[in-house]
């Protein structure tokens, strides 16, 4: 699985604080791979990767299975 | 943005739309907001609201909601009050479109980020026990007079470096301030009177700055050094900032607290989960922001004519996107009416969404998680102290309750 954020990202910080194993955020509050590559996303992690795609109130996430 | 529910028109006729006549600036019984929010949502997705000098657009359903909120070349920020399109105040950057609004919030979200209020975050805690241990020995209080409005200004004073001894003053300027903002004429002219008073409180500080030097942790010497299209930011634009700013961030943290206390003095199962495990308070506040939203509504002006989830708009209209009812919409969530303590997948518009969203968002969680948490170590149970109606501030300023009596027993 792969996640990937868009540049509709707007800081929320909601996905890099219920996943800081997949996430983190840069220094204004934006996650850092807004608007990058995809990430994989560990096969234990994929649940947790799916909360929050639901949990991005501006629907900047996105999964893809690879 | 063109899609089957937003496209292109050349002027047209409004047909088949409800008009309506709603007050939403009035104090009601606490609660009867969310049930208008919910009535207006089941009986239709739009509807144009007129009073005696005008009227606006409502849309009530989360869909339309999110797309106002993702296209904001379409729905602008000049005014977020459908009632005033023209208000006499200019809050920066809330009521700057692109492509400026950007440039301010760069220069705003590093001091308000999560990791900039993690680092705040023991300083709010000292703050917030400091406010809470003289009330256990009493076994009583008015929380939100004695605690809600205090604690979040005293937090934000001091994260943006003014002394906390203004804390009272701060409070009543912005207590002044919602009595008008919410389109109450009875209120207007004590809201001109804060505003007035705010901007020279804060013309004091930059002029101290400017005379005794910067200083660090200090918003306003931050102010003063930041650039805007390498320039020094203009005074007049500083006052705006420093005034949305203090608006912007007590009265909206003690409308959630007085929300989320009054549902956990009613709900001790509620209480008990989030002691026995703390780690369920972060999403117990967002559920507050979900289900006891104090956005009514969000207000934008149209910037040209387009036809909108099969309304034909015109450019310089004014809509009114109802978060609150957007929050609960049995349409996007499952047990919308519900309180759901630990709910996933919570993307709630309860801070906004788009590029205008809550500046102070993380602050404001962050106020809310560490209230909950240090309240309940002090004082797990606690209960309504009145068989009262409680009452809420209208909906046009942000819902807020204006009093929670709360009692505890208190162990010698």
């Amino acid at each position: 699985m792969k996640l990937c954020v868009s540049t509709a990202c707007m800081g929320h910080g909601r996905c890099y604080t219920l996943a800081p194993q997949l996430l983190s955020g840069d220094d204004e509050g934006y996650v850092t791979i807004r608007g990058g590559d995809p990430i994989d996303v560990p096969d234990d992690l994929r649940e947790l990767a799916e909360e929050v795609e639901g949990t991005c109130p501006e629907s900047a996430i996105s999964l893809t299975d690879a | 943005m063109e899609s089957s529910t937003i496209s292109e028109v050349k002027g047209g006729e409004v047909t088949g739309c409800p008009v309506m006549h709603h007050d939403f600036s009035t104090t009601r019984d606490l609660g009867d907001y969310w049930a208008l929010a919910n009535d207006l949502r089941e009986n239709c997705p739009h509807f144009y609201n007129k009073y005696s000098e005008g009227g606006y657009w409502v849309f009530t359903r989360h869909e339309a909601v999110k797309d106002i909120y993702k296209t904001p070349e379409i729905f602008s920020s000049e005014s977020i009050t459908p009632w005033e399109p023209n208000p006499i105040y200019r809050f920066v950057p809330t009521q700057v479109d692109a492509p400026d609004h950007i440039k301010y919030r760069r220069i705003l979200n590093p001091w308000f980020s999560p990791q900039a209020m993690e680092a705040a975050a023991p300083m709010m805690r000292e703050i917030c026990r400091g406010f809470i241990e003289p009330l256990v020995p009493r076994g009583s209080c008015d929380f939100i007079e004695e605690f809600a409005l205090l604690f979040p200004t005293a937090a934000f004073l001091n994260v943006i470096g003014v002394p906390v001894s203004h804390t009272q003053q701060f409070a009543e300027w912005v207590d002044m301030f919602f009595g008008g903002f919410g389109g109450d004429p009875a209120g207007a002219e004590n809201m001109a009177k804060a505003l007035g008073e705010m901007r020279e409180f804060w013309t004091e500080q930059l002029a101290d700055r400017r005379r005794e030097g910067f200083r660090e942790g200090d918003l306003f010497s931050y102010l003063l050094n930041a650039r805007f299209d390498d320039k020094p930011i203009d005074d007049e634009v500083l006052l705006d900032m420093c005034t949305v700013l203090t608006l912007a961030g007590l009265d909206t943290t003690r409308a959630e607290l007085g929300y989320m206390f009054h549902h956990l003095a009613q709900h001790p199962e509620h209480r008990k989960m989030l002691v026995d495990d703390p780690e369920l308070v972060p999403l117990a506040v967002e559920e507050t922001l979900r289900y006891y939203t104090i956005i009514f509504g969000d207000g934008r002006k149209v910037t040209r004519d387009i036809e909108f989830h099969g309304v034909q708009l015109k450019k310089g209209d004014m809509v009114y996107a109802l978060v609150s009812g957007a929050n609960r919409d049995p349409r996007h969530w499952e047990r919308a009416d519900e309180f759901v303590i630990d709910r996933k997948r919570n993307n709630h518009f309860g801070f906004a969404s788009g590029p205008h969203r809550c500046l102070g968002m993380h602050l404001a969680r962050r106020e809310m998680a560490i209230a909950v948490q240090e309240w309940l170590a002090l004082m797990p149970d606690f209960e309504l102290a009145t068989d009262a109606q409680l009452m809420e501030r209208g909906g046009g300023s942000m819902m807020a309750l204006s009093t929670l009596p709360l009692r505890w027993e208190v162990h010698s």
